[in-house]
Protein backbone atom coordinates (compact mmCIF):
# COMPACT_ATOMS: atom_id res chain seq x y z
CA UNK A 1 0.00 0.00 0.00
CA UNK A 2 2.85 2.46 0.92
CA UNK A 3 4.26 1.77 -3.11
CA UNK A 4 1.22 2.65 -4.89
CA UNK A 5 1.64 6.50 -4.09
CA UNK A 6 4.29 9.44 -2.95
CA UNK A 7 1.56 9.97 -0.33
CA UNK A 8 2.55 6.64 1.23
CA UNK A 9 5.90 7.68 1.40
CA UNK A 10 4.89 10.46 3.58
CA UNK A 11 3.00 8.73 5.56
CA UNK A 12 5.60 6.45 6.49
CA UNK A 13 7.91 9.31 7.28
CA UNK A 14 4.68 10.64 9.58
CA UNK A 15 4.78 7.33 11.23
CA UNK A 16 8.49 7.19 11.83
CA UNK A 17 8.02 10.70 13.39
CA UNK A 18 5.48 10.19 15.28
CA UNK A 19 6.71 6.48 16.45
CA UNK A 20 9.95 8.72 17.46
CA UNK A 21 7.90 11.58 19.66
CA UNK A 22 5.94 8.93 21.24
CA UNK A 23 9.17 6.87 22.17
CA UNK A 24 10.66 10.17 23.36
CA UNK A 25 7.70 10.85 25.47
CA UNK A 26 7.97 7.52 26.97
CA UNK A 27 11.44 7.36 28.18
CA UNK A 28 11.08 11.35 29.21
CA UNK A 29 8.47 10.17 31.85
CA UNK A 30 10.62 6.85 32.66
CA UNK A 31 13.50 9.07 33.28
CA UNK A 32 11.37 11.47 35.78
CA UNK A 33 9.74 8.51 37.24
CA UNK A 34 13.14 6.84 37.91
CA UNK A 35 15.06 9.92 39.00
CA UNK A 36 14.59 13.66 40.30
CA UNK A 37 13.86 15.33 37.12
CA UNK A 38 12.54 19.33 38.19
CA UNK A 39 13.34 20.61 41.58
CA UNK A 40 14.58 17.16 43.18
CA UNK A 41 11.35 16.14 43.03
CA UNK A 42 10.21 13.22 41.57
CA UNK A 43 7.33 13.32 39.08
CA UNK A 44 5.55 10.74 41.30
CA UNK A 45 5.85 12.95 44.49
CA UNK A 46 4.87 15.81 42.91
CA UNK A 47 1.59 14.02 41.96
CA UNK A 48 0.92 11.99 45.29
CA UNK A 49 1.61 15.70 47.01
CA UNK A 50 -0.90 17.72 44.73
CA UNK A 51 -3.58 14.64 45.43
CA UNK A 52 -2.93 14.13 49.71
CA UNK A 53 -5.78 14.45 51.98
CA UNK A 54 -5.80 16.00 54.87
CA UNK A 55 -3.98 14.80 57.63
CA UNK A 56 -6.51 13.42 59.79
CA UNK A 57 -8.73 11.30 56.53
CA UNK A 58 -5.14 9.87 55.65
CA UNK A 59 -4.76 6.12 55.82
CA UNK A 60 -2.07 4.23 57.79
CA UNK A 61 -0.39 3.51 54.40
CA UNK A 62 -0.73 7.27 53.03
CA UNK A 63 0.57 8.69 56.10
CA UNK A 64 3.37 6.38 55.82
CA UNK A 65 3.81 7.61 52.05
CA UNK A 66 3.73 10.69 52.86
CA UNK A 67 6.32 10.66 55.55
CA UNK A 68 8.22 9.38 53.04
CA UNK A 69 7.86 11.93 50.47
CA UNK A 70 8.79 14.56 53.45
CA UNK A 71 12.21 12.43 53.98
CA UNK A 72 12.95 12.48 50.06
CA UNK A 73 11.85 16.24 49.45
CA UNK A 74 14.10 17.22 52.77
CA UNK A 75 17.11 15.41 51.00
CA UNK A 76 16.67 16.99 47.91
CA UNK A 77 15.88 20.49 49.58
CA UNK A 78 18.97 20.50 52.07
CA UNK A 79 20.93 17.24 51.48
CA UNK A 80 20.04 16.30 54.94
CA UNK A 81 18.92 12.33 55.98
CA UNK A 82 15.66 13.71 58.35
CA UNK A 83 13.23 11.42 59.68
CA UNK A 84 9.82 12.29 59.88
CA UNK A 85 7.77 10.59 62.02
CA UNK A 86 4.26 10.58 63.33
CA UNK A 87 4.19 9.66 66.67
CA UNK A 88 0.56 9.15 68.19
CA UNK A 89 0.02 10.92 71.30
CA UNK A 90 -0.06 9.11 74.63
CA UNK A 91 -3.62 7.89 76.38
CA UNK A 92 -4.22 9.86 79.13
CA UNK A 93 -1.73 12.52 78.69
CA UNK A 94 -3.08 16.30 78.38
CA UNK A 95 -0.29 18.72 78.58
CA UNK A 96 0.09 21.85 80.58
CA UNK A 97 2.77 24.73 80.88
CA UNK A 98 3.45 26.88 83.75
CA UNK A 99 6.13 29.70 83.60
CA UNK A 100 7.84 31.08 86.72
CA UNK A 101 8.37 34.88 86.09
CA UNK A 102 9.85 35.79 89.05
CA UNK A 103 13.01 33.28 88.23
CA UNK A 104 12.57 34.36 84.28
CA UNK A 105 15.86 36.76 83.65
CA UNK A 106 14.72 37.34 79.94
CA UNK A 107 18.09 35.05 78.32
CA UNK A 108 16.15 34.60 75.76
CA UNK A 109 18.29 31.16 75.98
CA UNK A 110 14.20 29.37 74.77
CA UNK A 111 13.62 31.66 71.83
CA UNK A 112 16.77 30.65 70.13
CA UNK A 113 16.93 26.57 71.37
CA UNK A 114 13.30 26.56 69.92
CA UNK A 115 14.62 28.33 66.72
CA UNK A 116 17.10 25.90 66.43
CA UNK A 117 14.99 22.76 67.53
CA UNK A 118 12.25 23.49 65.05
CA UNK A 119 14.15 24.03 61.62
CA UNK A 120 13.03 27.76 61.57
CA UNK A 121 14.42 29.68 59.15
CA UNK A 122 17.78 31.82 60.50
CA UNK A 123 17.23 34.14 58.30
CA UNK A 124 13.26 35.31 58.36
CA UNK A 125 11.73 36.74 61.31
CA UNK A 126 9.81 34.25 62.95
CA UNK A 127 10.27 33.05 66.29
CA UNK A 128 7.64 31.01 68.17
CA UNK A 129 8.43 32.43 71.40
CA UNK A 130 8.70 36.74 72.60
CA UNK A 131 10.22 37.28 75.97
CA UNK A 132 7.96 40.36 76.94
CA UNK A 133 9.94 42.59 79.17
CA UNK A 134 7.73 44.87 81.18
CA UNK A 135 8.02 47.75 83.75
CA UNK A 136 7.19 45.96 87.41
CA UNK A 137 4.13 46.42 88.48
CA UNK A 138 3.18 46.85 84.70
CA UNK A 139 0.72 43.57 83.24
CA UNK A 140 -0.29 45.43 80.71
CA UNK A 141 0.98 43.64 77.31
CA UNK A 142 0.59 46.75 74.62
CA UNK A 143 3.81 48.00 76.86
CA UNK A 144 5.82 45.52 76.65
CA UNK A 145 8.59 45.24 74.52
CA UNK A 146 10.70 41.97 73.32
CA UNK A 147 13.11 44.24 71.19
CA UNK A 148 14.89 44.40 74.14
CA UNK A 149 18.65 44.94 73.77
CA UNK A 150 20.43 45.92 76.80
CA UNK A 151 24.08 44.64 78.13
CA UNK A 152 22.97 42.80 80.30
CA UNK A 153 19.36 41.26 81.77
CA UNK A 154 17.77 41.37 84.06
CA UNK A 155 17.47 45.53 83.66
CA UNK A 156 16.66 46.86 87.25
CA UNK A 157 12.85 47.79 87.49
CA UNK A 158 12.03 45.17 84.72
CA UNK A 159 10.38 41.79 84.50
CA UNK A 160 10.56 39.08 81.43
CA UNK A 161 6.78 37.53 80.47
CA UNK A 162 7.55 34.64 77.66
CA UNK A 163 4.97 34.35 75.31
CA UNK A 164 4.12 31.20 72.72
CA UNK A 165 1.41 29.52 72.08
CA UNK A 166 -0.85 28.67 74.77
CA UNK A 167 -2.70 25.97 73.15
CA UNK A 168 -5.66 26.85 74.38
CA UNK A 169 -8.74 24.57 75.17
CA UNK A 170 -10.90 26.37 73.56
CA UNK A 171 -8.58 27.61 70.39
CA UNK A 172 -10.18 30.36 68.64
CA UNK A 173 -7.74 29.64 65.58
CA UNK A 174 -9.06 26.79 65.07
CA UNK A 175 -12.74 27.83 64.81
CA UNK A 176 -11.26 30.49 62.42
CA UNK A 177 -9.71 27.80 60.15
CA UNK A 178 -12.12 27.93 56.43
CA UNK A 179 -10.43 24.52 55.64
CA UNK A 180 -9.79 22.69 58.56
CA UNK A 181 -6.11 22.81 58.54
CA UNK A 182 -5.72 23.06 62.03
CA UNK A 183 -7.05 21.47 64.90
CA UNK A 184 -6.91 20.26 68.73
CA UNK A 185 -4.89 16.51 69.09
CA UNK A 186 -6.24 14.76 71.98
CA UNK A 187 -3.60 15.26 74.01
CA UNK A 188 -4.38 18.79 74.05
CA UNK A 189 -1.62 20.28 71.41
CA UNK A 190 -3.01 22.70 68.60
CA UNK A 191 -1.19 21.37 65.29
CA UNK A 192 -1.25 22.37 61.73
CA UNK A 193 -1.20 20.16 58.70
CA UNK A 194 0.92 22.52 56.61
CA UNK A 195 0.58 20.80 53.57
CA UNK A 196 -3.63 21.33 54.18
CA UNK A 197 -3.00 25.31 54.89
CA UNK A 198 -4.20 27.55 52.49
CA UNK A 199 -1.81 30.66 53.96
CA UNK A 200 -4.91 32.61 54.76
CA UNK A 201 -4.18 33.70 57.90
CA UNK A 202 -7.55 33.78 59.40
CA UNK A 203 -5.99 31.92 62.24
CA UNK A 204 -3.26 34.85 62.87
CA UNK A 205 -5.92 37.53 63.18
CA UNK A 206 -8.29 35.15 65.41
CA UNK A 207 -5.42 34.48 67.85
CA UNK A 208 -4.81 36.82 70.81
CA UNK A 209 -1.50 36.11 71.75
CA UNK A 210 -0.13 36.25 68.30
CA UNK A 211 1.36 33.52 68.92
CA UNK A 212 0.47 32.06 65.19
CA UNK A 213 3.49 33.33 62.45
CA UNK A 214 3.34 33.10 58.68
CA UNK A 215 5.78 31.52 56.99
CA UNK A 216 6.96 34.51 54.16
CA UNK A 217 9.95 32.74 52.89
CA UNK A 218 11.39 28.54 52.53
CA UNK A 219 13.68 28.52 55.55
CA UNK A 220 17.09 28.98 54.79
CA UNK A 221 19.09 26.40 57.37
CA UNK A 222 23.15 25.14 57.34
CA UNK A 223 22.62 21.43 56.52
CA UNK A 224 24.79 20.47 59.98
CA UNK A 225 22.36 22.63 62.08
CA UNK A 226 19.19 20.63 60.66
CA UNK A 227 17.41 18.79 63.30
CA UNK A 228 16.77 15.37 61.64
CA UNK A 229 14.42 13.98 64.73
CA UNK A 230 11.18 15.42 62.68
CA UNK A 231 7.26 14.92 63.47
CA UNK A 232 4.24 15.64 60.45
CA UNK A 233 2.36 18.02 62.39
CA UNK A 234 5.48 19.39 64.25
CA UNK A 235 9.04 20.53 62.66
CA UNK A 236 9.01 18.85 59.51
CA UNK A 237 10.64 21.61 56.66
CA UNK A 238 7.96 23.17 55.79
CA UNK A 239 6.63 24.87 52.56
CA UNK A 240 6.27 28.52 51.99
CA UNK A 241 3.45 30.41 52.67
CA UNK A 242 1.85 28.60 55.53
CA UNK A 243 0.94 29.57 58.97
CA UNK A 244 3.15 28.02 61.74
CA UNK A 245 3.30 28.12 65.81
CA UNK A 246 4.80 26.52 68.36
CA UNK A 247 3.62 22.83 69.05
CA UNK A 248 4.93 22.12 72.68
CA UNK A 249 7.81 20.21 70.61
CA UNK A 250 5.37 17.27 69.53
CA UNK A 251 8.11 15.04 68.44
CA UNK A 252 9.97 15.03 71.69
CA UNK A 253 7.37 15.10 74.32
CA UNK A 254 5.09 12.61 72.89
CA UNK A 255 8.14 10.55 73.77
CA UNK A 256 8.46 11.70 77.45
CA UNK A 257 11.64 14.38 76.74
CA UNK A 258 10.78 17.83 77.58
CA UNK A 259 9.98 20.61 75.43
CA UNK A 260 13.47 22.60 74.00
CA UNK A 261 12.84 25.55 75.21
CA UNK A 262 12.37 23.91 79.01
CA UNK A 263 15.80 21.97 78.35
CA UNK A 264 17.55 25.34 77.31
CA UNK A 265 16.12 27.45 80.66
CA UNK A 266 19.39 27.92 82.71
CA UNK A 267 16.71 29.03 85.41
CA UNK A 268 14.68 26.88 85.68
CA UNK A 269 11.77 28.69 85.37
CA UNK A 270 9.47 26.12 82.91
CA UNK A 271 7.45 23.58 84.19
CA UNK A 272 5.98 21.42 82.10
CA UNK A 273 3.54 17.99 82.39
CA UNK A 274 0.64 15.89 82.41
CA UNK A 275 -2.38 18.21 83.64
CA UNK A 276 -4.15 14.46 84.31
CA UNK A 277 -1.39 13.31 86.60
CA UNK A 278 -2.39 14.35 90.47
CA UNK A 279 1.34 13.77 91.16
CA UNK A 280 3.15 15.56 88.37
CA UNK A 281 4.63 18.79 88.67
CA UNK A 282 2.28 21.18 86.91
CA UNK A 283 -0.57 20.10 88.86
CA UNK A 284 1.50 20.92 92.43
CA UNK A 285 2.10 24.40 90.88
CA UNK A 286 -1.37 24.10 89.73
CA UNK A 287 -2.68 23.39 93.05
CA UNK A 288 0.22 25.32 96.00
CA UNK A 289 1.09 28.77 93.95
CA UNK A 290 -0.58 31.69 92.67
CA UNK A 291 -1.14 31.22 89.01
CA UNK A 292 -2.62 33.26 86.43
CA UNK A 293 -3.12 33.07 82.51
CA UNK A 294 -2.93 35.63 80.05
CA UNK A 295 -6.37 37.21 78.75
CA UNK A 296 -8.45 34.81 80.64
CA UNK A 297 -11.28 36.56 80.09
CA UNK A 298 -11.73 36.02 76.37
CA UNK A 299 -12.38 32.28 77.39
CA UNK A 300 -10.17 30.69 75.37
CA UNK A 301 -9.11 28.13 77.92
CA UNK A 302 -5.06 28.54 77.67
CA UNK A 303 -3.53 25.62 78.91
CA UNK A 304 -0.22 27.92 80.03
CA UNK A 305 0.09 29.52 83.23
CA UNK A 306 2.37 32.01 84.96
CA UNK A 307 2.80 32.24 88.75
CA UNK A 308 5.55 34.01 90.66
CA UNK A 309 6.50 32.98 94.36
CA UNK B 1 -4.65 20.95 140.68
CA UNK B 2 -5.55 18.54 138.25
CA UNK B 3 -4.08 20.62 135.23
CA UNK B 4 -0.78 20.27 136.64
CA UNK B 5 -0.95 16.66 137.36
CA UNK B 6 -2.13 16.77 133.87
CA UNK B 7 1.01 18.97 132.39
CA UNK B 8 3.30 16.64 134.24
CA UNK B 9 2.24 13.80 133.07
CA UNK B 10 2.13 14.89 129.16
CA UNK B 11 5.98 16.11 130.01
CA UNK B 12 6.85 12.82 131.33
CA UNK B 13 5.26 11.08 127.89
CA UNK B 14 6.92 13.57 126.08
CA UNK B 15 10.75 12.82 128.14
CA UNK B 16 9.70 9.28 127.30
CA UNK B 17 8.80 9.63 123.93
CA UNK B 18 12.35 12.08 123.30
CA UNK B 19 14.45 9.39 124.92
CA UNK B 20 12.63 6.95 122.46
CA UNK B 21 13.38 8.92 119.53
CA UNK B 22 16.92 9.75 121.19
CA UNK B 23 17.60 6.02 121.18
CA UNK B 24 16.12 4.99 117.88
CA UNK B 25 17.98 7.95 116.40
CA UNK B 26 21.00 7.16 114.03
CA UNK B 27 24.80 7.72 114.62
CA UNK B 28 24.69 11.60 113.24
CA UNK B 29 28.18 10.85 111.96
CA UNK B 30 27.14 8.77 110.00
CA UNK B 31 26.14 10.19 106.00
CA UNK B 32 22.41 11.32 107.09
CA UNK B 33 19.65 9.67 104.94
CA UNK B 34 16.45 12.23 104.80
CA UNK B 35 13.14 11.13 103.82
CA UNK B 36 11.99 13.51 102.07
CA UNK B 37 8.33 15.54 102.89
CA UNK B 38 5.52 13.40 102.87
CA UNK B 39 3.67 12.95 99.08
CA UNK B 40 6.48 14.40 96.98
CA UNK B 41 7.53 12.20 94.09
CA UNK B 42 10.59 10.40 93.79
CA UNK B 43 13.33 11.73 92.03
CA UNK B 44 17.54 11.13 91.78
CA UNK B 45 20.09 14.21 91.92
CA UNK B 46 22.41 14.70 89.28
CA UNK B 47 26.12 13.61 91.18
CA UNK B 48 28.46 16.51 91.38
CA UNK B 49 31.58 15.62 93.44
CA UNK B 50 33.05 14.92 89.98
CA UNK B 51 32.70 18.84 89.45
CA UNK B 52 34.58 19.93 92.11
CA UNK B 53 38.22 21.28 91.80
CA UNK B 54 39.39 20.71 95.47
CA UNK B 55 37.51 17.53 96.12
CA UNK B 56 37.93 15.24 98.27
CA UNK B 57 39.19 18.33 100.58
CA UNK B 58 40.80 15.92 103.05
CA UNK B 59 43.66 15.59 100.47
CA UNK B 60 44.91 18.48 102.32
CA UNK B 61 42.90 19.12 105.14
CA UNK B 62 43.62 15.93 106.87
CA UNK B 63 47.27 17.37 107.75
CA UNK B 64 45.97 20.65 109.47
CA UNK B 65 44.73 20.96 112.18
CA UNK B 66 40.82 22.08 112.66
CA UNK B 67 40.39 25.56 113.92
CA UNK B 68 36.97 26.21 114.26
CA UNK B 69 37.73 29.71 115.16
CA UNK B 70 35.25 32.46 113.19
CA UNK B 71 38.02 34.23 111.15
CA UNK B 72 38.46 35.78 107.49
CA UNK B 73 40.14 32.83 105.42
CA UNK B 74 43.16 34.16 103.45
CA UNK B 75 43.86 31.38 101.39
CA UNK B 76 43.04 29.74 98.59
CA UNK B 77 39.50 29.56 99.33
CA UNK B 78 36.52 32.50 98.82
CA UNK B 79 37.73 35.07 101.45
CA UNK B 80 33.95 36.99 101.08
CA UNK B 81 30.75 34.93 102.08
CA UNK B 82 28.15 37.07 100.47
CA UNK B 83 25.47 34.69 101.74
CA UNK B 84 23.51 34.94 104.88
CA UNK B 85 24.56 38.85 105.15
CA UNK B 86 27.78 38.09 107.70
CA UNK B 87 25.71 35.74 109.93
CA UNK B 88 27.22 32.53 108.86
CA UNK B 89 30.87 31.34 108.15
CA UNK B 90 32.66 28.33 106.43
CA UNK B 91 31.86 25.70 109.55
CA UNK B 92 28.10 26.38 109.42
CA UNK B 93 28.41 24.36 106.23
CA UNK B 94 31.16 22.66 106.27
CA UNK B 95 32.13 20.11 109.13
CA UNK B 96 35.12 20.87 111.06
CA UNK B 97 36.47 16.99 111.74
CA UNK B 98 35.42 15.08 108.51
CA UNK B 99 36.08 17.97 105.83
CA UNK B 100 34.54 15.67 102.86
CA UNK B 101 30.89 16.46 103.95
CA UNK B 102 28.85 19.15 104.98
CA UNK B 103 26.82 20.10 108.16
CA UNK B 104 23.47 20.71 109.00
CA UNK B 105 22.54 23.01 111.27
CA UNK B 106 21.71 19.82 113.81
CA UNK B 107 25.43 18.70 113.10
CA UNK B 108 24.47 15.98 110.69
CA UNK B 109 26.76 14.95 107.92
CA UNK B 110 25.62 15.29 104.54
CA UNK B 111 27.40 14.39 101.19
CA UNK B 112 28.46 17.06 98.73
CA UNK B 113 26.00 15.32 96.04
CA UNK B 114 23.07 15.82 98.78
CA UNK B 115 23.74 19.70 99.32
CA UNK B 116 20.13 20.29 99.37
CA UNK B 117 19.93 18.85 102.53
CA UNK B 118 22.28 22.00 103.85
CA UNK B 119 20.54 24.62 101.94
CA UNK B 120 16.79 23.37 102.71
CA UNK B 121 17.80 23.84 106.75
CA UNK B 122 17.47 27.59 106.14
CA UNK B 123 15.52 27.86 102.84
CA UNK B 124 12.55 25.47 103.60
CA UNK B 125 10.23 26.59 101.51
CA UNK B 126 12.30 26.60 98.38
CA UNK B 127 13.27 23.14 99.20
CA UNK B 128 9.84 22.15 99.52
CA UNK B 129 8.91 23.48 96.10
CA UNK B 130 12.00 21.98 94.65
CA UNK B 131 10.95 18.37 96.04
CA UNK B 132 7.43 18.97 94.79
CA UNK B 133 8.95 20.71 91.09
CA UNK B 134 8.09 24.05 91.08
CA UNK B 135 11.69 25.28 91.59
CA UNK B 136 14.46 23.89 90.45
CA UNK B 137 15.39 22.00 87.25
CA UNK B 138 14.39 18.73 86.07
CA UNK B 139 16.64 16.99 83.57
CA UNK B 140 16.36 15.34 80.12
CA UNK B 141 12.80 14.08 80.70
CA UNK B 142 8.76 15.40 81.54
CA UNK B 143 8.02 11.75 82.07
CA UNK B 144 8.98 8.60 83.91
CA UNK B 145 11.93 8.79 86.59
CA UNK B 146 12.83 12.89 87.87
CA UNK B 147 16.55 13.43 87.71
CA UNK B 148 16.80 16.56 89.27
CA UNK B 149 19.96 19.16 89.46
CA UNK B 150 20.86 20.51 92.95
CA UNK B 151 20.92 23.82 94.61
CA UNK B 152 24.66 24.12 93.75
CA UNK B 153 24.36 23.20 90.22
CA UNK B 154 22.59 26.83 89.79
CA UNK B 155 23.57 28.79 92.46
CA UNK B 156 27.08 29.10 93.86
CA UNK B 157 26.67 28.37 97.81
CA UNK B 158 29.05 30.92 99.00
CA UNK B 159 27.17 33.45 96.48
CA UNK B 160 23.85 32.40 95.26
CA UNK B 161 21.91 35.05 93.64
CA UNK B 162 22.39 34.76 89.79
CA UNK B 163 24.48 37.44 88.31
CA UNK B 164 23.10 39.11 85.42
CA UNK B 165 24.50 38.63 82.15
CA UNK B 166 24.15 39.59 78.58
CA UNK B 167 20.56 38.22 76.73
CA UNK B 168 20.52 36.37 73.25
CA UNK B 169 20.15 38.02 70.43
CA UNK B 170 16.97 39.94 69.75
CA UNK B 171 14.47 39.21 67.25
CA UNK B 172 14.61 41.39 63.55
CA UNK B 173 12.28 44.37 64.00
CA UNK B 174 9.66 43.33 61.24
CA UNK B 175 9.51 45.46 58.76
CA UNK B 176 7.23 48.70 59.21
CA UNK B 177 7.24 48.21 63.12
CA UNK B 178 10.21 50.10 63.53
CA UNK B 179 10.11 52.57 66.43
CA UNK B 180 8.98 56.42 64.94
CA UNK B 181 10.76 59.06 66.48
CA UNK B 182 9.02 61.39 68.81
CA UNK B 183 5.80 58.80 68.99
CA UNK B 184 5.39 57.73 72.52
CA UNK B 185 4.04 54.27 72.11
CA UNK B 186 4.20 53.92 75.82
CA UNK B 187 1.37 56.03 76.39
CA UNK B 188 -2.04 56.50 75.38
CA UNK B 189 -1.46 59.49 73.28
CA UNK B 190 -5.37 60.24 72.18
CA UNK B 191 -5.97 59.78 76.21
CA UNK B 192 -3.39 62.62 76.90
CA UNK B 193 -3.85 65.21 74.24
CA UNK B 194 -7.73 65.10 75.08
CA UNK B 195 -6.48 65.70 78.60
CA UNK B 196 -4.49 68.45 77.63
CA UNK B 197 -7.58 70.38 75.60
CA UNK B 198 -9.63 70.02 78.92
CA UNK B 199 -6.96 71.59 80.83
CA UNK B 200 -7.07 74.40 78.06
Amino acid sequence: MSNETGSGNDGDKFDQARRNFLRGIGMGTAAAVAQPAWGGQTFQDTFADFFQKDYRRMSAEEIEAALERIERKAQARYDVEIECQNTPPQPGVVYGYAINISRCKGYRDCVHACVKENNLGRDSQMQYIRVLELDQGDFNLEHSDHYYEPETVPVEGKHYLPVQCMQCDDPPCVKACPVEATWMEPDGIVVVDYDWCIGCRYCMAACPYWARHFNWTVPEIPAEEMNTNTHYLGNRPRPRGVVEKCHFCIHRTRKGQQPACMEACPTGSRIFGNLLDPDSEIRYVLANKQVFRLKEDLGTEPKFWYYSD
Amino acid sequence: MNSMTLQCLVCVMCLVVLQAQAEEAPDVRQPLRFEGYPGAPEFEVVPRKDELFFYPCAQCHETMEPNPEIRTLNTMHDAEIEHGRGRIWCLSCHNLENRNYLNTLLNELVDFDEAHLVCGGCHANRHKDWYFGAHGKRVASWQGDRTLYNCTHCHNAHSPAIQPRAPKPAPPVRAGLERQPGIQHEKSAVWDTHVEREEQ
